[in-house]
């Protein structure tokens, strides 16, 4: 699983921090992007191997986001896990035609976020 | 450079110049990836970059003009040549030195600059360069011959690169300082962020594993339950092989227990419980020993553990329990984890002690219903124990009929309290012999509205109401106070009343003796589905006779009662 390339896109930089570090030290590439629109672009240009997303975000939400990139058969394959804020919980139809398989709930453990992230590549590699 | 070594300038120089290229791997003062980067400008200006370290080593560019790479750098090497002034040079610096030029051996200017942090020199970058001035004079034909260098070769080097002057020469060691501070404060800070976002995670793993406990703290829950599903979570959390708990409370008598994949014979477990509890007495927080063989007093786990760390329970000063950990399954353990199981301590300790209270209140109050019921039973003789009896025979349907743990112990006490109304019924009536009088009766079966009336005004007996009120309807709707039928009686009423007129059959009473159970349940079978419920006398049909007999007619059997009581009612 090292090796693989992570996106991970949220507006709050400590979110981000805190899973950029997660990742890297369990031997990730991390790229990440600030708002839903640069995490497109990035996520066109650098094709990665998942997609971790907050729900919230300026330009385009989380699930926008998702959508843009099931749309497009370059990147339709990327699987992604979405963050959403305390107590929000999402319905099956929120998630539909969007990549979305996991949704984890903050505050997160972030070492529940890892086993989910190996968990979600491990299924998309089989 | 130590402030010992810059007020004696000379120290370094008695040192023989120890030069290496940058491509060793040998530790720095500033890591190789900002090394690589100013290598590169140095190579653009025509420049070679030489770091000195406060050890008197000096560092080059091993990819320098062959200029410097063949004079500057074996002149360097002879510390009478240039190797000393170099170093007696660079040990001079102080945190205040401005950047000076000076030629260095002919035809080569240098500058050196200290590099500053928190007051003290961190080591000396130099920059070496072509002075102005260079020409195959007399001194640095003797230099090359010395160093057994043809002159005309270095000259056509030399003629490659710019020349400097010391005063450019100096700027551009200025411009290289102010672009290597920068980029060790980059770095430094982005060490910061990276350790800042490594306790910012720790703090989530903190946060959501108490939210999770929390989650688990309801008070009836049984403790045991409670502690096997924190020590769960922290096992996984802190990456221990082994959590458990060991609890000092009168009231539960839990036995200590350990979870996980390391195992220990329980009587290991209860020997260390015990000593956990003991030095946890005196030390009152967490505790860590990371080497159990030398350990004096735990040194005896050693055999199966070699790491321990253990935290209170506390609660106003005292030691309710304690939680422990045992082998991490990497490496030692540290103030984040001594952190983390302090702070699961604190909440199960709060945990612990509202369980106890409640258990407590909870206590007093089946206290209270107890003596209620043997208050009612005592205005009979011949009713003695009935109120218990059909409270543990409606339990035991409820429980066969897989109502939830909560209801079950509702009925339990429905049972307990289903004829409390008689409270309000004359003596005369109750403790008649002969057969009651029209009018009697209708006094008689007020019982099951005052009673309903009693705990009506106890809020929390209010779900047990319907039991009182209901246990005289019949499934035909020939019953009363209300005359409901079938499904209509809660489900409540149709269990107390089955378990209360087994009861009675199988009683003595003023007006007859008790029928034999088999009489009994031949009775309760023929009157199913006009009096009972059809689908609960059967399950009561199907209940054997002799655990009926011991259920409720075995004095010896109260012990197990008890238990049984007990039991459904923690899992509740």
């Amino acid at each position: 699983m090292t090796g693989k390339t992570i996106l991970v896109a949220d507006d709050e930089s400590h979110i981000l921090s805190v899973v950029s570090v997660k990742l890297r030290n369990a031997g990730f590439r991390v790229v990440t992007a600030r708002d839903g629109r640069e995490a497109l672009e990035v996520a066109q240009h650098e094709h990665p191997d998942l997609i971790i997303t907050d729900y919230h975000m300026p330009e385009l939400s989380g699930i926008e986001l998702c959508r843009a990139l099931k749309q497009d058969p370059e990147t339709s394959n990327i699987p992604a896990i979405m963050l959403t804020a305390c107590g929000y919980s999402l319905e099956p139809h929120d998630t539909e035609n969007s990549g979305i398989l996991c949704m984890l709930s903050k505050p997160f453990s972030p070492r529940q976020l890892l086993a989910m992230v190996n968990e979600v590549l491990q299924k998309a590699a089989a | 450079m130590h402030a010992q070594s810059r007020a004696d300038g000379g120290s370094m120089a008695a040192n023989q110049p120890h030069i290496s290229a940058t491509t060793d791997s040998s530790q720095t003062w500033i890591p190789s990836t900002i090394q690589a980067s100013l290598s590169l400008h140095s190579h653009a200006a025509g420049l070679c970059l030489l770091l000195i370290q406060s050890d008197g080593s000096i560092q080059h560019d091993a990819a320098a003009s062959p200029f410097f790479d063949r004079y500057l750098i074996p002149a360097l090497r002879c510390p009478e040549l240039a190797g000393n002034q170099l170093l007696s040079h660079a040990g001079k610096l102080t945190a205040r030195s401005s950047p000076t030029a000076w030629h260095l051996v002919p035809g080569v200017a240098i500058c050196a600059v200290p590099y500053v942090e928190r007051r003290q020199v961190q080591g000396v970058l130099a920059l070496a360069a072509k002075s102005g001035d260079f020409s195959l004079g007399e001194d640095l034909l003797r230099l090359c011959c010395r160093l057994g260098l043809d002159a005309t070769w270095l000259r056509q080097q030399a003629d490659i690169l710019p020349a400097h002057s010391l005063e450019r020469l100096a700027n551009q060691a200025a411009l290289f300082l102010s672009m290597l501070t920068d980029r060790l404060r980059q770095t430094s800070l982005e060490l910061e962020v990276n350790s800042l976002s490594t306790q910012l995670a720790n703090a989530y793993e903190e946060l959501t594993l108490i939210d999770q406990i929390s989650g688990g703290m309801r008070v009836n829950r049984r403790s045991t339950d409670f502690f096997r599903q924190a020590c769960l979570d922290v096992m996984q959390v802190l990456g221990v092989r082994g959590m458990g708990v060991a609890l000092r409370t009168e009231k539960t008598h839990e036995e200590p227990a350990l979870y996980g994949e390391l195992v220990l014979s329980p009587d290991q477990v209860q020997r260390l419980a015990i000593q956990l509890l003991l030095t946890l007495d005196e030390r009152k927080s967490c505790f860590l020993i990371n080497d159990l063989a030398k350990d004096k007093a735990y040194g005896w786990l050693s055999g199966s553990a070699s790491r321990l760390i253990a935290v209170p329970l506390l609660r106003r000063e005292q030691v309710l329990g304690c939680l422990f950990g045992l082998d991490k399954l990497n490496g030692d353990f540290d103030s984040v984890d001594s952190k983390l199981l302090s702070a699961i301590g604190n909440e199960s300790a709060i945990y612990l002690e509202n369980a106890m209270l409640y258990g407590d209140v909870h206590d007093l109050m089946m206290g209270l219903l107890h003596s209620l019921t043997s208050a009612v039973d005592a205005k009979d003789a011949y009713t003695c124990g009935h109120s218990e009896r059909v409270a543990l025979l409606a339990q035991y349907m409820a429980a066969k009929a897989s109502l939830v743990d909560a209801q079950v112990e509702r009925i339990y006490m429905a049972g307990l309290l289903h004829d409390v109304g008689k409270i309000g019924i004359p003596e005369s009536v109750l403790q008649k012999t002969g057969r009651l009088t029209a009018e009697e009766f209708e006094l008689m079966k007020r019982h099951c509205q005052i009673g309903a009336r009693i705990l009506a005004d106890v809020k929390q007996m209010e779900d047990i109401v319907p039991g009182v009120l209901h246990h005289h309807e019949r499934y035909d709707g020939r019953g009363y106070p209300m005359g409901l039928s079938g499904r209509d009686i809660p489900v409540m009423g149709r269990i107390i009343c089955l378990a209360d007129c087994f009861d009675a059959m199988t009683s003595n009473r003023t007006y007859r003796k008790a029928l034999p159970l088999e009489v009994a349940l031949t009775e309760i079978r023929r009157c199913s589905g006009t009096q009972f419920d059809p689908a609960l006398a059967e399950m009561l049909l199907q209940i054997p006779v002799d655990h009926l007999h011991r259920l409720l007619r075995d004095p010896e059997h109260l012990a197990a009662k008890q238990l049984l009581f007990q039991e459904t009612t923690r899992a509740a």
